[in-house]
């Protein structure tokens, strides 16, 4: 075989005669690298946002947006940064949304829907809440709902002396088939125990309800 | 053809697959989802949607743009502020937020991270 000296005199020789095809230069739309730096994008925008109950300011005025994110890696870069849910102040709630969803029942996309409902006992907070939220989270932005991940609107942590709430909030109520794959999909990410009953309120009664319980449209 | 009755399996090796940085969304190729060399991440049937596990993701976790906080965090006591950062222990990157606050003052001071809200 030929060495290395002929093959680099072979080269330089046919420098000056070949005409070289035209280049042009165009900067490749990918690069050749390191894996680590890859932002891997998510199939919606999403808002986190932040509601502290100060009762000398209106419920609006309350509810901050905290940052939006649109890949896997943003959206650790915002979750390694802020605080856990049993962190927070009692009346304070963390919300994701997708982008252009406020997170509240006036909502277009939301006045016709409602949530899956976890309430947690005041035990769980140091033992399941930060964890229940984080899958919570990663169920929304991995899209782990199949076709029904559409009627997803968002999720809310509501922290509260009394016991502190987790929900998925979706678009429609009478969307049945959809809700009820988020619910029992939901359900089995989180490991809710058997006698443990998820339920599914809309909205409208969750607002108009007189005493303490909202009754479930759908449980799983 | 061979006389040989006996068969011979062929040698088994792994798929070539190769890296790509991808820096923003747009430079995804269209047929992303058929990608030879392994898909970048799965995708319905369709692929109509991105879809990722939760190992996947959690996995993504540690990637070194995850360490650094998102640029324009808006500063709130007890959630994004400083001393939340130290107390989550993630990392040592607490300096590189990008405070503000309604003073103009940088947030590098004990006492600026506070200032808000008012």
């Amino acid at each position: 075989m030929a060495t290395s000296e002929p093959v680099s005199e072979i080269e330089k020789a046919s420098e000056p005669e070949e005409p070289q095809p035209e280049i042009i230069p165009t900067a490749p739309p990918v690069v050749a690298g390191s894996e680590q730096y890859i932002k891997h994008p998510l199939q919606n925008k999403w808002a986190l946002w932040y509601f502290k109950n100060d009762k000398s300011k209106s419920w609006t005025e309350n509810l901050r947006l905290i940052a939006k994110f649109d890949t896997v890696e943003d959206f650790w870069a915002l979750y390694n940064h802020i605080q856990q849910p049993s962190k927070l102040g009692f009346g304070c709630d963390y919300c994701l949304f997708k982008d252009g969803v406020k997170p509240m029942w006036e909502d277009d996309k939301n006045k016709l829907g409602g949530r899956w409902l976890m309430t947690l006992g005041k035990q769980q907070r140091q033992v399941d809440l930060d964890r229940y939220w984080m899958e919570t989270l990663l169920c929304l932005i991995g899209e782990s709902f199949d076709e029904a991940s559409d009627d997803v609107c968002g999720a809310v942590v509501n922290v509260r002396p009394k016991g502190d709430k987790i929900a998925i909030w979706t678009g429609n109520c009478q969307n049945k088939e959809a809700i009820v794959t988020i619910g029992q999909q939901y359900r089995e990410r989180l490991s809710v125990p058997i006698k443990l009953q998820l339920g599914y309120q809309s909205h409208d009664d969750t607002s108009s309800k007189s005493g303490s319980t909202t009754k479930n449209m759908y449980s799983v | 053809m061979s006389s040989s009755t006996s068969r011979q399996l062929s040698e088994s090796r792994a798929i070539p697959t190769r890296t790509v940085l991808i820096n923003d969304t747009t430079q995804l190729p269209h047929d992303y989802c058929t990608t030879p060399g392994g898909t970048l991440f799965s995708t319905t049937p369709g692929g109509t949607r991105i879809i990722y596990d939760r190992k996947f993701l959690l996995d993504r976790r540690n990637s070194p743009i995850a360490q650094t906080p998102p640029a324009h965090l808006p500063i709130i006591p007890g959630v994004t502020s400083l001393s939340v950062l130290t107390e989550n222990g993630r990392n040592e990157a607490n300096h590189l937020i990008k405070p503000y606050n309604s003073h103009g003052k940088t947030a590098t001071g004990e006492d600026a991270q506070f200032e808000m809200d008012i």
